[in-house]
């Protein structure tokens, strides 16, 4: 803060106490010390809407337009000035909120009934918890004998394409996009009159267990649409891997992988029109991943 | 060798000394992932007692993966000084922590014996130490290298400034730089990760960090942490200037091959930037390291990760690196699960890098499906800053978009140079003062003030 | 796997009321996103390479270009540059200033766009070319790079085209009846004077006559009339009574902020305003040489900064064929066989339209009369943002609004062409077929800003099929 900004506040300050004067004198002295606080009507801005791409804190700068337009290149917390040799309060809980987005998103399961209510089912690979899902990859990558079970039961034999959702590393990214990217996509696959088999979602689910359905529901191309890592950026980030008969041991070069799909990234709506296309192609090459040049 | 203890009366026998090893190991979920770790704490402290009496000959013996299989392993052997090894092959790994940690023992005496130890001898004293024994150590030993700037000198405290971009777009890039610049982040390195790691685009962003450091007569390196052999190609067809070049490394032969590397690779690269380079040399290699990496391509030969890290450092040795920085948090939880492990194996690797004979720096991070945050990273900093450690990352404010995890930010080394009485690289510091963002080792109020380098 | 590197050709041709040029460019397309990310293809690079003679425009008579001339001119100007129509992927070709005003302008471009490759043709309207002509003197990036306010002004032989650029970004348009070719010279009388000219200067006591000697002082009056005409245009100073009447056909003045404080010039005229030009000041049988001392002279236009421009006589060209493309989003939905596409005028839905559906809708309804002559629907293109309409939900109900309202173009011959800024291009393309149940072609292109009144033109695709080129030729700017 500059002097002239301190200035202006220790004015506001006197300028209230001013207004506060015809106040009865007794409520002045039943405050221990000072001004009294009051709670006051009204909401401080949320923070984690500010675009750290136009956020722009060094004081007095030497060619502030210029570094300004320059960092606008950058989505990394720049121009943030400092505080001695530290951070600003401001961009200090910036931080803060955008990494409780990211564990929020990594440590909390997805609402059973938000799944249902996409008209999902739910499996479960043999991890127990999160924490074994966290710390076992191995077990994220394979279904449970009961989820063999249920997926031989309910989902329609050989279809052309199979999709579903798994939680993977974010949970929170399957509740941003899946209401818009799923129907997106099956539209567009509607729209190519390709054939769909039954969706689910898959909890505690690696990319790898996308093998193992691929070879029990027997489909041409297997799909999943599934929470990457969060980052500090966003913590609503999806993935899709997408394969042309995918098998378990299978290389990772095989898959064909769309990122970055959330509502600053690619829209997942837009998104789930792009995967559809990409599927066409890939059934009409018959490869995927690094096989199938798009 | 005895590989049999009693602890409470009850009888723990090892079978080996790879499983003593990773047994003795503080608790990773790596090697609970392997299946090696100790099953309960108590059979942990077994395995450190059982290792307390065993030798460093014991250790020279038992590689963790054999001579004749592995060329990490024969680099290591045929490094050693065999005289210096005579002299502590007799010690336990006992008396040799207690040597290291004795008033009686000189910096000079301890870079003395690192030619004679082996990986496993460093990572066996490693696992009888604390974590302040590993700081208290670990500052006695300082290891110095130069390239174009000297790191490493007493006194001083160094940054690696990381001004990365999820689309190597030059302008945000050299944005991120200067704000690292000016907050006295980046005399260990300026050093990108790029994401198209193509020839041309190494080249580009190669020369692009150049013109810039020319320009502001910036004294440090440069550094683009694409494979040996495109920063090698690049330099060849492109003429792109190379002050070093980087590597990743693992510690054994099929590791080092799921990187795509081989030591003849390494010092090919090294060869060609001591001959047609842009530094001055002679330390003109940076190895990256992190413990898991070996467990991740199964190349751990089922020993543990603590030991598959130190010879990393092994084998970086044998090229006289400028620096060494081990990624600490990057591999995940299935690694090092939380804030503990994290720090612990910070401190373990900053310890087994310096005791090898190298110049170690540490990029303390973590991911966000780690239970870490950004108060744990600050603490494995200063604890590593008061173990005397070369440098850290600077990224800004800790959040690195393009790799997707946070590290340190540019701040941090400033703020732990004024806390410890440091100074960055003398030249760097120099530098620093004329552009008049640091006073005296204090940053002015201009610093942080990017915007300085658009000066017209 | 999203690595891309594609270089494609483009040309300008601009039909001038004194000189006609060419010029081919390449333009390079890379796609920046990152790899496993949905592509984001832009032109990164832009390079003339072959810039033709300069020649003046071949006219049949003072009413009518010779439209067989111009297109010997551009055939041997493809054969020097050893470049064929089938080469090309975008470009412009345009009839600029008072030769758009020909009899025959129309006729002229027919008989050109075999010739011009398989694209746009065009003919300019004023505001255009002040646009082309400030892209291509270079004079929105170095407003940019300065980050000041800087006109271009692209004195020709007819009219002077002006484009105020602030920190880069387009703030007006407007064009003068002020050029070097307004009065004309032959054999030391004037030959020709425009009225317009003629009038101005006997505002001001001077008396030019067809027939008069030509005396280069009193002319050079004429002239200082002109560049008067021009600083007040710039607002450097006050309007004087006959400053509104200069405009080309009636058009409007630059707004009166942001304030000027550097000029560029460039058309024929502007090399007389850098370089001094002794000897014969009639050599080229024009009041050009003197119009540029003039303005040198002109202590209005004098306060301002004079920075040099990247072309000057070439300017309008190097615009046309290097500055006009844009490329789609790449993610959107089109029919193959129905592109090329040209001259399609964008019926836009305003941004405060596009508020509500039912808004949207009535704007649609309003403005689709004045696309349908005589009742039948000619081919045009429907353009909103697409902004907060992005859940799956609001995009099916987007595309239905869209197709209620567009009657005339469902029913029509032509495809439903929808144009959006926003990247919703393909699902909204998806939405549109999966509404009509697959009846009718339909081309959504997103990535695209346009405004009412502009034309646009959708070349075939590039990079693999994965975006399209787009022309958008802003026919009015100032509003």
């Amino acid at each position: 803060m500059n002097e002239k900004d301190l200035r202006t506040i220790i004015e506001q300050v006197l300028a209230e106490m001013n207004a506060g004067g015809s106040a009865p004198a007794a409520a002045c002295c039943a405050a221990p010390a000072g001004e009294a606080s009051q709670v006051e009507e009204g909401c401080i801005p949320d923070i984690t809407e500010i675009d750290i791409r136009t956020q722009y804190l060094v004081e007095e700068p030497e060619n502030g337009e210029e570094y300004a337009e320059l960092k606008f290149n950058a989505p990394c917390r720049l121009g943030i000035g400092k505080a001695g040799a530290r951070y600003k309060t401001l961009p200090q809980l910036e931080f803060r909120a955008a990494h409780s987005a990211a564990q929020d998103a990594v440590f909390n399961d997805v609402d059973e009934e938000f799944v249902k209510a996409q008209g999902l089912f739910i499996v479960q690979t043999q991890c127990d918890c999160k924490d074994t899902y966290l710390t076992r990859p191995d077990l994220g990558r394979k279904l449970s004998a009961e989820a063999v079970a249920t997926l031989k039961e309910k989902c329609k034999k050989n279809p052309t394409v199979q999709i579903y959702v798994a939680d993977g590393l974010s949970s929170a990214s399957v509740a941003a996009n899946i209401p818009d990217l799923l129907p997106a996509l099956l539209q567009g696959l509607q729209s190519f009159k390709i054939d769909v088999g039954t969706p689910f979602f898959v909890k505690y689910g690696r990319v790898g267990v996308m093998d193992e359905i691929s070879e029990l529901t027997g489909a041409d191309v297997t799909c999943t649409l599934i929470g990457e890592r969060p980052g500090l950026i966003t913590a609503e980030s999806m993935s899709a891997y997408i394969a042309y008969k995918a098998t378990v041991g299978m290389p990772e070069a095989r898959r064909t992988v769309v990122s970055n799909i959330h509502r600053a990234g690619t829209i997942p709506a837009e998104a789930g029109a792009h995967i559809a296309e990409i599927i066409k192609i890939m059934l009409e090459k018959k490869a995927s991943g690094t096989d199938l040049k798009l | 060798m005895i590989l049999k203890t009693k602890l409470f009366g009850h009888v723990y026998e090892f079978k080996s000394v790879r499983e003593v090893m990773a047994k003795a190991n503080e608790e990773k979920s790596g090697d609970k992932l392997a299946g090696i770790a100790a099953e309960t704490a108590e059979e942990r402290v077994a395995a450190k007692v059982v290792l307390s009496h065993l030798t460093l000959n014991d250790l020279r013996n038992n590689p963790a993966v054999p001579y004749e299989e592995d060329e990490v392993t024969r680099i290591i052997q045929d490094d050693i000084n065999e005289t210096i090894f005579n002299q502590f092959k007799g010690m336990t790994v006992s008396e040799f922590r207690e040597w290291l940690l004795s008033e009686k023992t000189t910096t000079a005496m301890i870079r003395h014996a690192s030619r004679g130890l082996t990986s496993e001898c460093v990572a066996g004293v490693c696992k009888l130490m604390s974590n302040l024994d590993l700081i208290y150590a670990a500052k006695k030993m300082r290891v110095q290298a130069h390239c174009n700037t000297t790191i490493g000198v007493d006194g001083t405290f160094s940054s690696r400034l990381q001004p990365n971009h999820t689309t190597d777009d030059p302008k945000g890039i050299i944005a991120s730089v200067m704000e690292g610049l000016s907050v006295g982040c980046g005399d260990a390195v300026i050093g990108i990760n790029p994401v198209d790691d193509s020839v041309e685009s190494v080249a580009r962003l190669l020369k692009m960090l150049d013109e810039f450091k020319n320009k502001w007569e910036i004294p440090t390196q440069c550094s683009v942490l694409a494979h040996i052999t495109t920063q090698v190609e690049a330099a060849e067809k492109f003429g792109a200037p190379l002050d070093m070049v980087f590597q990743s490394i693992a510690g054994s032969q099929k590791g080092n091959e799921a990187f795509g590397v081989t030591a003849q690779m390494i010092q090919d690269g090294r060869d060609m930037v001591l001959s047609r380079g842009t530094s001055t040399g002679p330390n003109v290699n940076y190895f990256e390291t992190g413990q898991g990496s070996e467990l991740s391509s199964e190349a751990h030969n089922g020993w543990d990760q603590v030991t598959m890290e130190a010879r990393c450092y092994g084998l970086a040795r044998h090229f006289q690196p400028f620096l060494v920085n081990t990624v600490v948090g990057f591999i995940g939880p299935e690694y090092l699960y939380d804030a503990k492990q994290v720090t612990r194996a910070g401190l373990e690797d900053h310890f087994m890098g310096k005791l090898t004979g190298i110049s170690m720096g540490c990029d303390a991070c973590y991911t966000n499906h780690m239970k870490a945050d950004q108060n744990d990273i600050e603490n494995l900093a200063t604890l590593l800053v008061a173990a005397g450690c070369n440098y850290v990352m600077g990224v800004p404010q800790g959040d690195d978009c393009m790799l997707m995890y946070q590290c340190t930010g540019f701040h941090e080394a400033a703020a732990l140079r004024e806390i410890f009485g440091l100074r960055p690289i003398k030249e760097f510091d120099a530098w620093m003062e004329k552009m008049g963002f640091s006073e005296n080792g204090k940053l002015t109020p201009k610093a942080g003030d990017a915007s300085v380098f658009l000066r017209k | 796997m999203n690595y891309l590197h594609e270089v494609i050709l483009s040309v300008g041709i601009d039909i001038g009321t004194s000189t006609t040029q060419l010029i081919f460019s390449r333009l390079t397309i890379e796609n920046q996103a990152s790899s496993y990310m949905v592509p984001r293809i832009n032109i990164v690079d832009k390079e003339v390479i072959y810039r033709s003679e300069i020649y003046f425009t071949p006219l049949r008579s003072a009413t009518e270009i010779d439209a067989e001339a111009v297109k010997r001119i551009v055939r041997e100007e493809y054969r020097a540059a050893g470049i064929t129509p089938e080469e090309l992927k975008t470009g412009a070709v345009i009839i600029t200033g008072e030769t758009a005003r020909k009899e025959n302008a129309n006729e002229v471009l027919s008989a050109l766009s075999d010739l011009a490759g398989d694209f746009v043709v065009a003919t300019a309207g004023p505001d255009l070319e002040s646009v082309l002509s400030g892209r291509g003197a270079g004079t929105d990036v170095l407003s940019k790079q300065r980050r000041i306010t800087v006109a271009n002004l692209d004195i020709g032989g007819g009219t002077t085209n002006i484009a105020l650029y602030e920190k880069g970004n387009l703030r007006g348009t407007c064009c003068l009846d002020v050029g070097g070719r307004l009065i004309k010279v032959d054999n030391g009388r004037i030959s020709y004077v425009y009225p317009k000219i003629q009038a101005l200067a006997k505002a001001h006591g001077i008396e030019v006559q067809v027939g008069d000697r030509a005396y280069p002082e009193q002319l050079y009056g004429v002239c200082r009339l002109m560049a008067a005409q021009l600083a007040q245009a710039l607002h450097l100073t006050a309007a004087d009574g006959q400053h509104a009447g200069m405009y080309t056909n009636d058009g409007r003045a630059l707004p009166p902020q942001p304030a000027v404080q550097a000029v560029t010039y460039s058309g024929g005229v502007a090399d007389c305003i850098y370089q001094k030009m002794e000897n014969d000041v009639f050599r080229f049988g024009d009041v050009g040489v003197l119009l540029g001392k003039a303005i040198r002279a002109d202590p209005d236009l004098s306060r301002v900064e004079l920075c040099q421009a990247a072309e000057t006589i070439r300017a309008t060209v190097v615009g046309a064929g290097t500055h006009t493309t844009e490329v789609s989003g790449s993610t959107i939905r089109y029919e193959r066989s129905k592109l090329p596409i040209k001259n399609i005028p964008i019926l836009k839905v305003s941004p405060e339209d596009e508020a509500s559906l039912e808004t949207l809708k009535a704007s649609i309804i309003q403005q689709m009369p004045l696309f349908t002559p005589e009742g039948k629907a000619e081919q045009i293109a429907i353009a909103f943002t697409g902004e907060k309409r992005t859940s799956f939900a609001e995009v099916q109900a987007l595309a239905a609004a869209v197709i209620k309202s567009a009657k005339e173009v469902i029913q029509g011959p032509y495809p439903l062409i929808v144009v959006v800024e926003n990247d919703i291009g393909k699902v909204l393309g998806n939405a549109l077929n999966v509404l009509l149940e697959h009846k009718k072609d339909v081309i959504c292109i997103d990535g695209i800003k346009t405004l009412s009144g502009d034309y646009i033109d959708i070349g075939e695709p590039i990079a693999g099929g994965q975006v399209l080129p787009v022309v958008i030729k802003t026919l009015i700017f100032n509003s």
